[in-house]
């Protein structure tokens, strides 16, 4: 900040060799931490650094114990060969989820290697916090048990379904386990000690993260994630940053009213896109009773194989799919809009519809390019991107104590 | 996206005796997309594919690879330019496992023993570039795979040749629904890394979730060839079903007779 204001002021001096390091050490650990083992002669080329600088960012690494550096296996050429440079795993940090129907926590490597994680099953429904926090509690309890000598604890993420005050993660509003106003980031910062940082973010910012950084969004700086579960959350990615808002509670896009006269929502208002999209909505149309992914698999399949209720279900799921997406592609203009949990299948098993509705209400120039995909990364994203903003820090300044 | 197709024909015909199959086809396949290919049965999706990678001669008509003119008289010619195939019916040994049928025919020899190891090692690199999680061993015996692992594995083999355009015959016509999710993600990935794709399905979700491109066929002819992102289900089962929908598609005029039947 004050950067900014002395260069208003012209009298902005040149980072100082310090900070210059500090970025440079940075961007190497992200670097191989993002796309894994990475030659020293690629990384000269791809961080447009000098050689010898490289050799130093390294060495510093190296003595801080993030990478790791060795001969590559494979040496089909002639000379002498570069050292790899690995991230080095026994950094780590704890990543957890909290989602509609299980509780994860997982203890994550550098370079995005889940190296241990526990499953809660949780039923549907009202949740106390106590009983997602203790179950949590126990794993990571059970996880430290079989941390190997010489790892190092960098700090912790969580993924929630809800809307999460980005300075200190109070859970403002979590419709589906009934929270309103609860201190999750206090709470967990009790369990894993004050002196390293927890970040609570929104499951679907996160995923869209998860897939940015490493998924089927690589190097696609804006991109709109649709999540579905109990709900639907959606994750931005304007410019190649999170798009989250003031309070960091933006992109709650499965809130935005499509149907004034359609059927209330849990939020409070009428009408919202997940109560046409949902699998609330979508199980409702195909006459079934329940809920779950499997369900929604269920019907998709018997889609699939005839059963013309659950093919009125997709098409109708379907098309009111097309018309959020449409709105989303002429607000966003996003290069890509990635389906993911239960709205996977939804949108595979119903995308001629959502296409023809994109093209029949999107506007030509900002719908010409967009991509409509799977994630890649499938049901580990969230934990993928829980981990992600631990990490943080340490990519930051990976010399901090 | 791309301005040069990777592989264009112009001007295609093809018959079979007295029975002209393909009429003045144009079709061009885009690296880095899934190109669709769309048509009723016997509109000339296959006997188009079969003059692709060269098990039909063609009768008459131009072949550029790359913008440059080649010649293909036979499948060797199409899979040294890098087109692979994958058939419906798979060609998958079940005695085989996965890396001997992936390298079947071109196996890796070193001296006069096979190279088993590199030969696993790089069955299992082409199914973890393609993140593949459904195939556990690459020792299994394919008669032990799902339907979906067996188009997996077929599909891997037909990219572990540096293939460039893999064309797709009805890959999920026989499958169930995740593995179809599954096969259509894996043709996706394969675009992503650059690869010309080519599939041919009757199944419009199929088109619409992983295309880019849509050609549609009508008895013999290329109906239109459309950017998925411009146009509607309903446009593409018009050109399907008729030849024509408003301004895409075949002219409506007295020229257009097919087998002696005005339209």
């Amino acid at each position: 900040m004050s950067g900014a204001r002395d260069s208003e002021q012209g009298l902005r001096t040149g980072p100082s060799q310090d900070e210059i390091r500090r970025l440079n050490l940075g961007a190497l650990l992200r670097y191989v931490h993002l796309r894994g083992p990475t030659s020293r002669a690629e990384l000269t080329t791809n961080l447009g650094l000098n050689r010898s600088t490289i050799g130093a960012l390294t060495a510093d690494l190296a003595a801080a114990g993030l990478i790791l550096e060795e001969l590559p296996r494979d040496r089909g050429r002639a000379g002498r060969p570069s050292l790899v440079v690995r991230p080095e795993p026994a950094a780590y940090v704890f990543a957890f989820t909290i989602e509609a129907d299980r509780i994860t926590a997982a203890r994550v490597g550098l370079g995005g290697v889940i190296l241990d994680r526990r499953d809660t099953p949780r039923p549907r429904g009202e949740l106390p916090p106590v009983e997602v926090v203790a179950p949590l509690a126990d794993a990571v309890r059970a996880m430290q048990r079989s941390i190997p000598p010489g790892a190092r604890y960098i700090g912790s993420g969580a993924a929630v379904s809800a809307m999460v005050r980005r300075e200190d993660g109070l859970v403002r509003l979590a419709p589906h386990v009934g929270w309103v106003d609860e201190p999750l980031g206090e709470t967990l910062a009790k369990v894993l000690g004050p002196d390293r940082p927890v970040t609570i973010r929104n499951g679907a910012d996160l995923r869209a993260l998860a897939e940015h950084t490493r998924g089927a969004a690589v190097g696609c700086d804006n991109l709109v994630y649709l999540h579905g579960d109990a709900g639907i959350g959606g994750g931005i990615i304007a410019g190649g940053r999170p798009m989250t808002g003031h309070g960091g509670y933006g992109g709650e896009v499965g809130h935005m009213v499509v149907n004034p006269a359609g059927s209330p929502c849990g939020c409070g208002a009428r009408g919202c896109w997940e109560t046409e999209v949902g699998e609330a909505a979508l199980l409702r149309a195909a006459a079934r009773d329940g809920y779950g992914r499997e369900l929604v698999a269920a019907v998709v399949d018997a889609a699939a194989r005839g059963d013309a209720v659950a093919q009125n279900a997709i098409r109708q799921v379907g098309d009111w799919l097309g018309f959020g997406v449409a709105n989303l592609v002429n607000i966003f203009n996003p290069e890509m809009v990635i389906f993911g949990g239960s709205l996977r299948e939804v949108y595979l098993a119903a995308a001629a519809q959502v296409r023809s509705r994109l093209n029949r209400n999107g506007l030509p120039a900002c719908r010409e390019h967009v991509r409509l995909r799977t994630p890649l990364l499938g049901d580990d994203a969230a934990l993928l991107g829980a981990a992600e903003v631990a990490f943080e820090p340490l990519l930051k300044d990976p010399l901090l104590p | 996206m791309t301005a040069t197709p990777l592989l264009e024909v112009r001007g295609i015909n093809k018959s079979f005796g007295p029975v002209q199959v393909l009429r003045d086809v144009d079709f061009a396949i885009y690296p880095g997309e899934v190109t669709a290919l769309v048509g009723d049965n016997g509109a000339g999706k296959s006997t188009l594919v079969k003059c692709l990678s060269g098990i039909h001669p063609i009768d008459s008509g131009e072949y550029y690879f790359d913008g440059n003119p080649v010649t293909v008289h036979s499948p060797r010619d199409a899979a040294s330019l890098g087109v692979e195939i994958v058939y419906q019916d798979l060609a998958l040994c079940d005695n085989l496992d996965v890396v001997q049928n992936m390298f079947l025919g071109r196996e890796r020899r070193n001296g006069i023993v096979l190279d088993e190891v590199t030969m696993e090692q790089l069955a299992s690199e082409t199914l973890t570039s393609l993140s593949v999680r459904t195939v556990t061993s690459v020792r299994q015996l394919v008669a032990s795979l799902s339907g979906g692992q067996r188009q997996t594995v077929a599909i891997a083999k037909a990219v572990l040749w540096n293939s460039k355009v893999v064309i797709l015959d009805e890959p999920t016509a026989a499958l169930g629904v995740a593995q179809t999710a599954n096969v259509l993600e894996l043709l996706r990935r394969l675009a992503d890394t650059g690869h010309a794709v080519v599939l041919i399905s009757h199944n419009m979700n199929d088109v619409f979730a992983v295309s880019d491109r849509i050609a549609a066929m009508y008895l013999g002819r290329m109906a239109a060839q459309v950017k998925a992102t411009d146009v509607t289900h309903a446009q593409v089962v018009e050109l399907i079903t008729a030849g024509r929908s408003g301004e895409l598609g075949l002219a409506p005029s007295g020229t257009e007779s097919v087998n002696g039947v005005e339209s």
